[in-house]
C-alpha cells in the first residue's frame, strides 16, 4: 500500500515534469532559429533547380 | 531505410517534402483512369493536361473536392502512386505527416491515414493545413502573440489565429479557387452563351481575374463553344465582368476571415493591427484579394514569401522535428 502511494506520487511528479519538458521542446522546435534549416534546404534546392534550368537552356 | 515524408494533399496540387532533402514532388492532384478497366493511366501533371480533353474511355479526375475526399479508393491509389514515385516501397517504410483541411471529418481522417499506411507508411499522422502554413510562412507562433494566417486553397479557405504553438480560433469554408473558376464558367455560359472548360476558366482568372480593381487592367479573348449553334466562338471578357462573376465566392472568403477575427481573444486581436494577417495558398495570389481583405477588415494583409509551398514546408519542419512536434498532430492534443 505504502509502496503504491509513493510510486503514484513519484509518477505524478514525473508526468507533470514531462508535460513541461515536452511543451518546452515543442516551443523550441517552432522557433524561427529551428525553422531556418528547413527553409534553407528548400531555397537551396530551388537555386540548384534554377541553375540546372539555365544551364540546359 | 526510407526518409520520412510530409505531404500537402491539396485539392489542386500535391507537394511532398522528404526529410533532409526538401520538396521532392509538386504535381496537380489529378489521376487519369481507364473507365472500363479501372487501370491508372496517368497522375499529376500528365493527368492534369488530359482534363476535358479525353476520349470516352478515359476519365481524368480530382479525387479531392472542396477539401473533402470524393472518392476514397481513387485517393488511396493516388497516395500509393505518389509514395512510389518518391521511392517508398514495401521494404522502405517511412513515417508520413499529411496536411489536411481542419474541417475534415473523422471518416475522412481515417481514410487518409489508412490509405497512407496501406501505401507503405510505417506511421501516418495528420496536421491541420493552417497550422502547417503558419509554420511554413515563418510566423513567430512559438511566442505568446497573435498570428493570423489565411490559407486559400483550391477547395477550402481556412483562417486561423495561432499563439504558443496552438490554434486559438479557426474558421473554415469549403470555398476556394476552384469555386472562382466555376463562377467564371457559369457567368460566361449565362451571359455570353458559350461553354468553356475548367482549364480555360482558370486561365481567365489568372489573366484578368481580380477581387478589387487594379492598375493596368485588360480585356481577355475567350474561346468556347456557342451553346445555340454548337460552333466555336470568341467573346471579349472585361475584368469588371470577372469581378462581378466571382463576387459571391470572394464575399464568402472575406466573411469567414471576419468571423475568425471576431472569435479571437482581445489580447491577441490587438496584435493583428501591428503584425497583420498572412495570406498563403494559390487562391491568395488572386489580384486585389489582399487589398480587398485589408479594406474590409481594416487589418494589414501581407503575402507570405512562399505562398504555394508554405503548407508543405510547415509539415516538412514537423517531420524534421518529429519527436518534439508530434504533440501537434490532429487528435494528439485531446
Amino acid at each position: 500500500m505504502v509502496v503504491a502511494v509513493i510510486l503514484g506520487i513519484a509518477l505524478r511528479g514525473r508526468s507533470e515534469e514531462d508535460g513541461v519538458d515536452s511543451f518546452r521542446r515543442q516551443i523550441d522546435a517552432l522557433s524561427s532559429e529551428a525553422r531556418k534549416p528547413t527553409v534553407e534546404r528548400v531555397k537551396s534546392a530551388e537555386r540548384n533547380a534554377d541553375d540546372a534550368d539555365s544551364s540546359t537552356s | 531505410m526510407a526518409r520520412d515524408l510530409a505531404i500537402d494533399l491539396g485539392t489542386a496540387n500535391t507537394l511532398v517534402y522528404m526529410k533532409g532533402r526538401g520538396i521532392v514532388l509538386n504535381e496537380p492532384s489529378v489521376i487519369a483512369l481507364n473507365r472500363q478497366t479501372g487501370e491508372v493511366l496517368a497522375t499529376g501533371r500528365e493527368a492534369w493536361q488530359m482534363i476535358g480533353r479525353t476520349p470516352g474511355y478515359i476519365v481524368a479526375v480530382r479525387p479531392l473536392r472542396g477539401g473533402a475526399i470524393t472518392d476514397f479508393e481513387i485517393t488511396e491509389r493516388m497516395i500509393r502512386l505518389l509514395l512510389q514515385r518518391v521511392g517508398v516501397s514495401r521494404f522502405t517504410r517511412p513515417k508520413v505527416v499529411i496536411c489536411v483541411p481542419s474541417a475534415i471529418t473523422e471518416v475522412e481522417r481515417r481514410a487518409v491515414t489508412d490509405a497512407a499506411r496501406r501505401a507503405g507508411a510505417a506511421d501516418a499522422n495528420l496536421i491541420e493545413q493552417p497550422m502547417a502554413a503558419a509554420i511554413g510562412a515563418d510566423l513567430p507562433i512559438d511566442e505568446p502573440v497573435g498570428n493570423m494566417v489565411i490559407d486559400i486553397g483550391g477547395g477550402t479557405s481556412e483562417t486561423a489565429v495561432i499563439s504558443l504553438g496552438g490554434i486559438v480560433a479557426l474558421e473554415a469554408v469549403r470555398v476556394g479557387s476552384f469555386d472562382i473558376d466555376a463562377a467564371i464558367q457559369n457567368y460566361v455560359r449565362r451571359e455570353h452563351g458559350i461553354a468553356i472548360g475548367e482549364r480555360t476558366a482558370e486561365e481567365i482568372k489568372v489573366a484578368i481575374g481580380s477581387a478589387d480593381p487594379t492598375h493596368g487592367e485588360n480585356q481577355a479573348e475567350v474561346r468556347g463553344r456557342d451553346l445555340m449553334t454548337g460552333l466555336p466562338k470568341t467573346v471579349l471578357l472585361t475584368p469588371e465582368e470577372v469581378r462581378f462573376a466571382i463576387e459571391d465566392v470572394i464575399s464568402s472568403i472575406v466573411a469567414s476571415v471576419i468571423r475568425c477575427l471576431s472569435k479571437a481573444p482581445p489580447e491577441l486581436s490587438q496584435d493583428f493591427l501591428v503584425r497583420g494577417m498572412y495570406l498563403v495558398g494559390g487562391g491568395g495570389l488572386l489580384r486585389g484579394l489582399a487589398e480587398r481583405i485589408e479594406r474590409e477588415t481594416q487589418v494589414p494583409v501581407r503575402m507570405s514569401n512562399v505562398p504555394l509551398e508554405a503548407v508543405v514546408l510547415g509539415a516538412g519542419h514537423v517531420i524534421e522535428h518529429y519527436e518534439a512536434l508530434k504533440g501537434m498532430f490532429m487528435g494528439a492534443r485531446r
